[in-house]
């Protein structure tokens, strides 16, 4: 099989019959039909039989950025291949999501003004940006408390910007 | 919703002052204020009274629920029960944080009443939190809660909306796909 990027464009050479290879989800999406079996699909390993079993154990013990940062929707993306497996692996995704989201919302609602790269560091995409909206209820919250939400605050995108004087604009 | 959204919301709650100037009843679009008689006491809205208040022109009285022992009754009442209390007003939380920062001179043992309201707040938060575990572990589909204030929905809002919708997305996953490839997730 040679398959190669280099830069922008995509190389195909030759696919044979029977080969392993690694392509990208959206490609592997594009070339799967029930009907005409041009690829079979293995699972990757997190979403096997021995993983599940770790995740209904206790999956907050799992760190889901390692296990490849977007274990709910590469999870969810998988399904559309056809495995008999799918509907053991939907449930497991569902019900890892519901026994980590206590931990997620716990954490969020009450790190305030520190450090929570700790906090963030073993949760895949989808609850990094859920952790980031529980964070912000929060911090608005705080922040409005103490009087500060009606101060008018330098915007952070400017914030860095080197002020330049009024005659260096003129030459 | 922001904080101060809910704040400004809050600010229509009406709090009795004792004005040290005199006005002729005022006629606005939401309704009548005054007449305003040095040392006559007279109910206003929040956001007058704190202005009037940051001009000097008036003595603000606390309401009647924000006491020492009325918030202790309702920071003990709020532990001791699983479901959640009433609270003496919709906007407990704004109206602590108006009349405390603006007239905390016209309230009596005012740092006592910020941690008591404080402590009853951490309090609610948290059953908050555990309700909507509860909610999620056993997928309901419809939750009711009584006595929630605007202050607390809002802080908890956003996240709660965002992992609920998640979650319908992975509970549709469940059902076998007829259709049901999408791009995007």
């Amino acid at each position: 099989m040679c398959w190669s990027t280099s830069g922008d464009s995509l190389c195909l050479s030759l696919f044979v019959q029977g080969s392993k290879l690694e392509i990208p989800m959206w490609l592997a999406k594009g070339l799967h039909d029930s009907k005409r079996r041009l690829i079979s699909v293995e699972l990757p390993k997190i979403y096997k039989e021995a993983w599940r079993t770790v995740f209904s154990a206790d999956a907050n013990v799992v760190d889901l950025h390692k296990m490849g940062p977007y274990y709910y929707g590469f999870g969810s993306q998988l399904l559309n291949f056809d495995n008999p497996e799918n509907p053991e692996i939907a449930q497991t995704i569902l019900q890892t999501f519901i026994s980590r989201f206590r931990r997620i919302m716990d954490s969020s609602q009450n790190a305030y003004n520190e450090d929570t790269s700790s906090l963030v560091a073993r949760l895949d995409e989808l609850e990094r940006a859920l952790f980031q909206a529980g964070q912000k209820g929060l911090n608005d919250f705080q922040c409005w408390e103490k009087g500060q939400a009606s101060q008018i605050t330098v915007s952070s995108l400017v914030q860095n910007y080197g002020k330049r004087k009024f005659t260096e604009m003129d030459g | 919703m922001e904080p101060a959204e809910a704040e400004f919301l809050a600010e229509k709650e009406l709090v009795t002052i004792v004005p040290s100037f005199s006005m002729d009843r005022v006629h606005l679009i939401g309704g009548d204020l005054g007449p305003f008689n040095p040392g006559l006491p007279v109910e206003v809205p929040v956001w007058l009274a704190i202005s009037l208040k940051q001009r000097q022109k008036c003595r603000l009285i606390p309401p009647e629920w924000m006491d020492v022992e009325k918030l202790e009754e309702i920071r003990d009442q709020e532990r001791k029960e699983d479901t959640f209390t009433p609270m003496p007003s919709p906007y407990y939380m704004e109206l602590t944080k108006l009349l405390l920062n603006y007239a905390s001179d016209n309230i009596p043992k005012a740092d006592e009443i910020r941690t008591l309201v404080k402590d009853t707040w951490d309090t609610r938060m948290a059953k908050l939190r555990l309700s909507a575990d509860s909610f999620v572990r056993q997928q309901e589909a419809h939750a009711k809660l009584d006595n929630l204030t605007l202050m607390e929905i809002n802080t908890i809002g956003t996240f709660l909306t965002q992992a609920l919708d998640h979650m319908y997305k992975l509970r549709t996953n469940l059902q076998p796909s007829g259709s049901a490839e999408s791009q995007d997730f």
